[in-house]
């Protein structure tokens, strides 16, 4: 008689061996790439981590590990509460089969990787987070909590959707107020003002150097690839505040050698390109990598898993601590441009000023399956740029590499006709 | 911290120079557009409104004929005085203002928590500046004329918003004048009057040092600055594709002007409460996004770098070290 495997451990076998050799392949591309500076072997080693045995991608030093989905969770005060904040969004294809079981069809791969990976243990940190916190952004995300919750302890915020009214700032700060409790309980601390206010300042380091990395990538040499620019921010999520910040100001150094020298990583003659739309997260850099290869310059993307992430600096006014609460609060609410929310003026605002700043010749909008706000924004938000005479292109897709050869040639020829425009 | 330092100097220097600049003989005319109260002994000039409620009690035939040439030249001079400075007066000079501004550096400095107005109960009240307006317009007017046939009024409501105004018992305190403070019983009308007046000064003491500028929504003054708020030659725009509406404005606006942030639309953002103080240009991280102009001539705009300078003051000022940064925050025991 054969041993009998557990159904549980069969999963986890071959999701293990699926995620190591997805992220082994994109390893030997990045290495294969010449044009990358040196300075990305900091950021590397991260996803080294996910094909090490034992796979552990965040090292806490003993700090409680606060795991986050989206992008309206205010890490300043995790880190003033003196845990770690660890961003949880995934990206993986094989993680999304896994979780299939446990969400419908037709929802997005980024639930369904979530869900996958909290519930096969392939990946540690999903199961050892001391608490995840998830806002109520888009329906997947108000059901996910519930569904994990099996496996880990989660929180769920509430999000006001009509996001200028007085009555969902009042509501939202109420909301950031009992998620302070929550996390000076579980790291039994006080969250003090003192300490809020250091988080902040810590936060705004990291903000000021990855605003300047962005006036970088507003040149007109374009110094370091969109794809590079995502993984930057993918390991943010993973990494501690004050090293990720010093491991930037590296490569920002580096890269402004390299806009002197005018070391390009794509031809002079390649069309700009902004990408908006559903998050891009590792391992899925399928869309950022298929825009550099057929021939575009990826300059600006406008993601909640990238540019969009460490925007607004708040802002300390008076020495109460409600008042920096107040802040925060707004902070997380009012600037996101994530289009769960009732109006599009905000991201509109956002993606023609950008358009003006990098220069950007061509939109790609990427949509993935099941992610049904920027599908539903998409109507109005290509009415108002196309008014503006912006080219673009819109790409339903999945974390599946299945369509890619055939998104590679929609992207060619978008691609030319850029370059066509120019005459 | 840069800008509230900045106002708080120039605003000493102006409150010393309205208050006591007539005892050096300095004589600035009579139609300051700025609170400079005419009971303050040593004033400096006249208070706008005082002459203004003064002109219009005299019966509109002989203001507009042998009065005429008179009450242009001050309708003129105050224009200008508006018209170049426009609500700079409100932020930088205004003594009443100042006062309030004292309050609120008390509150902070004892750790109180500031109070804000639910939007709705602020936008109900707007209109009470207004109301003010016109009553000290009509009230004086009835005493020269008679409005509809009705009698005219008696000398007793000659200046009724000064009457009120917090001004009349706070301002004479400073050259050790403290006459006006009290109930006055001398007729039926001064006592209502001087009942009222208590009342609004002890409004003014609490609700301003609860909320910043408390009084300031509410003052005729203002509505009538407010009529030159799109020409001022000083002024405040903003930029609103390149606004993220983080929302900083709002929170530093001590007038609780929430359109600054929220409005995406309008250029000029002048508006009836604003008094031009530029605390939202200061807060303002991104770059250009709020310009305080004059004549269109960009004199402050707001920048990142300028954001980060005031944070590092600001936590200077509270003695944050790096040490206290998240990095050195000590986890708990397991």
């Amino acid at each position: 008689m054969s041993p009998k495997i557990d159904k549980k451990e069969r999963l986890k076998k071959r999701l293990g061996l699926h995620l190591s050799m997805t992220v082994q392949e994109i390893l030997d591309g990045l290495k294969q790439d010449p044009a990358r500076p040196a300075e990305m072997d900091y950021f590397d080693a991260f996803f080294k981590r996910f094909i090490e045995p034992d796979r552990e991608i965040v090292r806490s030093n003993g700090k409680k590990i606060i795991g986050i989905y989206c992008m309206s969770v205010p890490e300043e005060l995790i880190y003033a509460a003196g845990a770690l904040p660890v961003r949880l969004c995934s990206g993986s294809a094989d993680a999304a089969e896994a979780g299939e079981s446990y969400l419908p069809e037709v929802s997005c791969p980024m639930v369904k990787a979530a869900a996958g990976l909290s519930a096969v243990d392939v990946l540690p940190l999903y199961q050892s987070c001391d608490l995840v916190v998830i806002p109520a952004t888009c329906d997947w995300k108000v059901k996910l909590g519930e569904i994990i919750s099996e496996f880990v302890p989660v929180m769920m915020l509430d999000l006001p959707r009509i996001k200028h009214l007085e009555n969902s700032r009042i509501f939202w700060y109420r909301e950031i107020l009992r998620l302070k409790k929550a996390l000076e309980k579980i790291n039994r601390t006080k969250i003090t003002h003192k300490r809020l206010r250091g988080a902040i300042s810590t936060i705004h380091a990291a903000q000021v150097e990855f605003n300047r990395f962005r006036q970088i990538r507003k040149k007109d040499v374009h110094v370091i690839s969109g794809r590079d620019a995502i993984a930057i921010m993918n390991i943010y999520f993973f990494d501690d505040a004050p090293s990720w910040t010093a491991a930037l100001t590296r490569l920002n150094d580096s890269l402004e050698k390299r806009i002197a020298e005018r070391v390009r990583v794509t031809p002079k003659s390649a069309p700009r390109i902004l990408l908006t739309g559903s998050p891009v997260v590792f391992p899925n850099w399928k869309i950022p990598q298929l825009i550099e290869e057929t021939g575009g310059a990826l300059v600006c993307d406008e993601l909640c898993t990238s540019n969009r992430y460490l925007g607004d600096m708040v802002s300390m006014d008076e020495m109460q601590n409600e008042d920096i609460l107040h802040s925060l609060a707004d902070r997380y609410l009012l600037p996101c441009t994530c289009p769960i929310f009732s109006d599009t003026i905000d991201r509109r605002n956002r993606l023609l000023q950008m358009i003006e700043d990098y220069k950007i010749e061509g939109v790609v909008h990427h949509i993935l399956k099941g992610c049904h706000p920027y599908d539903a924004e998409l109507y109005s938000i290509e009415k108002e740029l196309a008014a503006k005479g912006v080219s673009q292109l819109k790409i339903d897709t999945d974390y599946n590499p299945e369509d890619t050869e055939q998104i590679r040639t929609r992207m060619e020829a978008f691609i030319e006709t850029l370059k066509g425009r120019r005459e | 911290m840069r800008v509230d330092r900045l106002r708080l100097f120039v605003q000493s220097v102006f409150f010393v120079f309205l208050i006591y600049g007539g005892a050096v003989g300095f004589d600035i005319g009579n139609a300051i557009p700025t609170m400079v109260c005419v009971y303050a002994e040593n004033k400096v000039g006249q208070c706008f409104l005082y002459p203004f409620q003064r002109y219009l009690s005299v019966s509109l035939s002989v203001l507009l004929t042998t009065m005429g040439s008179m009450f242009l030249t001050y309708m003129i001079t105050f224009s200008l005085w508006t018209l170049v400075f426009n609500k700079a007066w409100c932020g930088w000079a205004c003594p009443l203002g100042f006062l309030q501004d004292l309050l609120t550096k008390l509150r902070e400095a004892l750790k109180i928590h500031p109070t804000r107005l639910s939007w709705m109960i602020r936008d109900k009240y707007q209109w009470v500046k207004y109301a003010l307006l016109i009553l000290l317009i009509l009230l004086p007017m009835g005493i020269g004329n008679s409005i509809f046939g009705m009698p005219t009024f008696t000398e007793n409501v000659a200046v009724p918003f000064c009457q009120i105004c917090p001004g009349k018992p706070l301002l004479p305190l400073f050259t050790g004048d403290m006459s006006y403070i009290g109930i006055d019983f001398s007729s039926i009308s001064s006592v209502i009057f001087s009942t009222l007046s208590m009342g609004i000064l002890a409004l003014f003491l609490t609700a301003s040092f609860l909320k910043r500028r408390y009084l300031c929504s509410y003052c005729p003054m203002a509505a009538m600055l407010s009529l030159f708020q799109k020409f001022g030659f000083v002024s405040l725009k903003k930029d609103g594709q390149k606004c993220t509406r983080c929302n900083n404005c709002y929170h530093a606006c001590p007038m609780d002007i929430r359109e600054i942030a929220d409005d995406r639309v309008r250029k000029n953002m002048v508006t009836q409460d604003c008094m031009l103080c530029m605390r939202c240009v200061e807060v303002c991280p991104e770059k250009d996004a709020l310009r305080a102009t004059f004549l269109g001539i960009t004199i402050f705009p707001s920048t990142p770098e300028g954001f980060l300078k005031r944070q590092e003051k600001i936590n200077k000022y509270y003695k944050l070290d790096r040490t206290d940064s998240a990095e050195n925050i000590k986890c708990p025991r397991k």
